[in-house]
């Protein structure tokens, strides 16, 4: 319980340390941001270190060792020390004369999310968005729809030609260009309309902290 | 030499493709159905009429270790006093004996995905290769019937997915049409592209960084280092790090990830060498902070701050952060530049910073700033990707209108 | 030998990864999972360097007493605390590593997200002030949008309908554009990452 209660207390002074930088840098916050880079960065090693390492490469390893010595048999598990093997090459880095081998590390993990990224995006970027953009301009019996569909399509297409690099900005092609960038501006305030709201329920959510469970002003 | 060297890759890209393909061909086997008559089974008291025609059948799109079932409803579904309420899906590998409760299905559903587990170790393994026979229970509140015993089918896998044709086919167009402007650009021709605000005022706010006396901070993102955004973004940095070496204005660029740490400092590290000053090319200068958002946020915020940056470049993958640095900086007065494509940032950047690169424009103006024509040469083709795009739109809403949706159906993608 | 292999190594990596998106067999399945999981084992092992790197430039400040170097001492003091508590200890609830996460880290992080508050209206102030017309269109939407959970009277129904009607026709259509753009240009640099035109991330020499 005591425990507690000087957690919350240091969460307190921290929550303050933090919302000072508003007014002006501080040593408060220069305490709070030195001690937060510190704690987070080991909490990644050390969360990273026993979420991955241990059970993909470590256990991995063991099991295929131990079957090894058990019952003299290469099983695949053997595999992983692919990876080991290019995390070693990473770590050449730091021998200066042989650092240029960790390229090789690089460029396995570039070029596989590339891969991986290039099918993505296609999808998730290129055709859903099609499909999704293709609609009737006509609805029969519906001018709502019907505006709105034609309105869609012409954002669209407008946004695209803002995105055009090859062309220059001019005469028609400039004017479409330009309702392109009308809608864009919808678009981001929209987005920003939109994500106020939540923005302040973290606010209202740290004020509960300091109030209600450090200071108990409010139950 | 170097343009033999890319068109020989192209050549080898498209084996390689062509390759693997016909490699994963090689693993699989035609289908497989016999039939099988059975003994019709016993009947309990007052039960349900039977589902008939149960069909096994492999499991399309998919590793090998699924069947699909599927029968036509008993009559007595949905009516009577014998209604069906649930379906049970029986499996077993002898038509005779051995049948074995797969999966249970609500009354008005005539087909069921057995799906199984892909390793020999697991409890619900289920083996590819393999025949199964099926058999559909239909139950009512008190009795049961059961339906004959299907055919044996076999789950194997399949070496393309049909439902992303769509997908393969805008590869092989987007693909060629890179090759094919690069190609053009290989040979000299002069490709044009329009000015984009925030690639100008890159050199410019070098130049201002320069002239205060003041180093400029290059903000990588929270993206990994295979991440899309980031990699527009290192040839970015390159071209800034080229400058500031030619300027020797001092140059911060924290970093959020460990491998991005090591791209971005070949990246600064190239700029130096193309700028004639190795020498002065300081490793720490590109330097890792910690993994975690907020804690990078808030020891960047500080360095803004206590550094007093002239100019702050954000380029890449952002998240929440991009407001909390970009309001900083403001507050610090820096000259601020941004590009993300992180759609759900950009209205933030926009609003904070003085110039942001929307989306694409990230993308151009790597390439643009990169000079190379062979990079430029993509531009061209994402640009033909667009007209396609907006060809395929038009037609496709037109169609639409008249209840024609072959064009959409064409796009879409059966996962 | 420094730059062939690389590039080959891109080469064939993101062919395989783009390839297998079409193959679902158990084959391709296979392959990926071990790429992905090498990838992931890759990026611990450049944790290593990400923590030198950290050690090294907060030690530098300590050496050279710069501006501001003592903040350093907390920050190793941190970094080696919970990497200590962390291997050593265990990490289970209730132990000393995640009390620290959770009494020290989580407050910090959740205010430092709090700030989002203050800076989304200090940004939505400065927009207003610019008085462009697309700067004007950006303010528009985003207030019609931020009023449509408030209670306005008589307007409430009104404003409500305008919002949903901007967000699902002209936002939508804007956001598809961005979209399909952001598409292009990452498939075009994945393909030119992959075909070893855009190398800037393997630096030269």
């Amino acid at each position: 319980m005591s425990g507690d209660i000087i957690g919350i207390w240091i969460g307190a002074i921290l929550t303050l340390g933090i919302f000072s930088f508003l007014y002006k840098d501080n040593p408060f916050y220069k305490f709070s941001e030195a001690l937060f880079v510190g704690i987070s960065a080991g909490y990644w090693f050390v969360v990273t270190f026993w979420q991955y390492f241990v059970p993909k490469f470590w256990d991995n390893l063991s099991l295929s060792f131990h079957e090894l010595v058990a019952n003299g048999r290469i099983d695949y598990h053997w595999i992983y020390l692919v990876g080991g093997f290019f995390g070693v090459l990473m770590l050449l880095r730091l021998v200066p004369k042989i650092g240029w081998l960790s390229r090789w590390s690089l460029a396995f993990i570039v070029g596989t999310t590339a891969g991986l990224q290039f099918t993505r995006y296609l999808e998730s970027n290129g055709i859903r968005q099609v499909v999704g953009t293709i609609k009737p301009l006509v609805v029969g019996g519906n001018l709502g729809t019907s505006i709105g569909n034609i309105i869609i399509v012409v954002g669209t297409f407008t946004g695209l030609i803002y995105f055009f690099f090859s062309k220059e900005h001019k005469g028609a092609f400039g004017g479409a260009a330009r309702v392109g960038v009308w809608f864009l501006m919808i678009n981001f305030g929209a987005m920003f309309g939109y994500t106020v709201m939540s923005r302040m329920s973290l606010l209202i959510g740290r004020m509960d902290y300091l109030f209600s469970d450090w200071l108990k002003l409010i139950k | 030499m170097k343009n033999r060297f890319v068109f020989r890759k192209s050549i080898l890209l498209i084996f390689l493709f062509s390759f693997s393909f016909f490699l994963f061909g090689l693993s699989i086997s035609p289908a497989q159905e016999m039939g099988v008559p059975v003994a019709a089974p016993i009947s309990a008291p007052q039960p349900p009429d039977p589902p008939m025609n149960v069909v096994a059948k492999d499991a399309p799109n998919d590793n090998g270790h699924a069947i699909v079932v599927k029968w036509s409803l008993s009559a007595d579904d949905g009516k009577g006093k014998n209604n069906v309420l649930s379906y049970e899906i029986w499996r077993s590998d002898n038509p005779d004996t051995g049948f074995v409760l797969r999966g249970l299905v609500p009354a008005g559903t005539s087909q069921y995905l057995d799906r199984g587990a892909r390793e020999k170790e697991e409890e619900n393994y289920f083996p590819p290769h393999k025949n199964f026979y099926y058999q559909i229970k239909a139950k009512s509140d008190i009795s049961f019937s059961e339906s004959e015993v299907s055919a044996p089918a076999y789950a194997y896998g399949q070496w393309i997915h049909t439902g992303k044709l769509s997908i393969l086919f805008a590869t092989a167009v987007f693909t060629f049409f890179v090759l094919l402007f690069i190609n053009w650009a290989k040979k000299g021709k002069k490709l044009y592209v329009r000015p984009i605000a925030g690639i100008d005022a890159v050199d410019e706010a070098i130049g201002r960084a320069t002239e205060m006396g003041r180093p400029i901070l290059y903000i990588l993102g929270l993206g990994s280092a295979g991440e899309l955004g980031t990699i527009a973004s290192l040839t970015i940095l390159n071209r800034v790090a080229k400058k500031t070496a030619e300027y020797q204005t001092p140059l911060l660029v924290p970093v959020s990830d460990p491998v991005v740490l090591t791209v971005a400092q070949e990246a600064v590290k190239a700029g130096y060498y193309e700028a004639g000053r190795p020498d002065t090319y300081k490793e720490d200068s590109v330097w890792y902070i910690t993994s975690m958002q907020f804690a990078y946020v808030s020891a960047v915020n500080g360095l803004m701050l206590r550094e007093k940056t002239a100019t702050n470049i954000y380029m890449g993958v952002f998240y929440a952060e991009s407001l909390l640095l970009a309001e900083t900086g403001n507050v610090a007065g820096s000259i601020q530049i941004s590009g993300t494509d992180q759609v759900a940032q950009i209205p933030f950047f926009v609003a904070a910073t003085d110039y942001t690169l929307i989306g694409e424009e990230l993308y151009a103006a790597s390439a643009y700033l990169g000079k190379e024509p062979l990079l430029l040469g993509a531009i061209k083709a994402q640009d033909w990707g667009k007209i396609l795009i907006m060809i395929s739109l038009i037609i496709g809403a037109i169609a639409a209108s008249f209840h024609l949706d072959f064009i959409v159906n064409l796009f879409r993608i059966k996962l | 030998m420094r730059w062939q292999i690389p590039l080959l190594i891109v080469l064939i990596g993101g062919v395989f990864m783009a390839v297998q998106y079409f193959v679902p067999l158990e084959f391709s399945e296979r392959i990926y999972e071990y790429c992905v999981d090498w990838v992931i084992i890759v990026g611990v092992f450049a944790m290593g360097l990400g923590l030198w790197s950290l050690f090294r430039v907060s030690v530098g400040k300590i050496q050279t007493k710069a501006q501001g170097w003592g903040y350093n001492f907390i920050t190793l003091g941190g970094l080696f605390g919970m990497i200590l508590l962390g291997l050593f200890s265990g990490i289970e609830e209730g132990k000393q590593f995640m009390n620290l996460f959770w009494y020290i880290y989580t407050p910090i992080q959740s205010s430092m997200f709090a700030l989002l508050a203050f800076y989304v209206a200090s940004a939505a102030y400065r927009a207003f002030r610019a008085r462009t017309l697309v700067s004007t269109i950006l303010l528009l939407t985003a207030v019609v949008i931020m009023l449509r959970l408030i209670p306005l009277g008589p307007v409430s129904g009104l404003n409500q309908t305008v919002a949903s009607w901007i967000l699902t026709v002209p936002n939508m259509a804007a956001k598809r554009a961005i979209a399909m753009g952001i598409g292009l240009g990452g498939i075009a640099t994945a393909l030119k990452v992959v075909l070893g035109i855009e190398r800037s991330y393997m630096g030269k020499e």
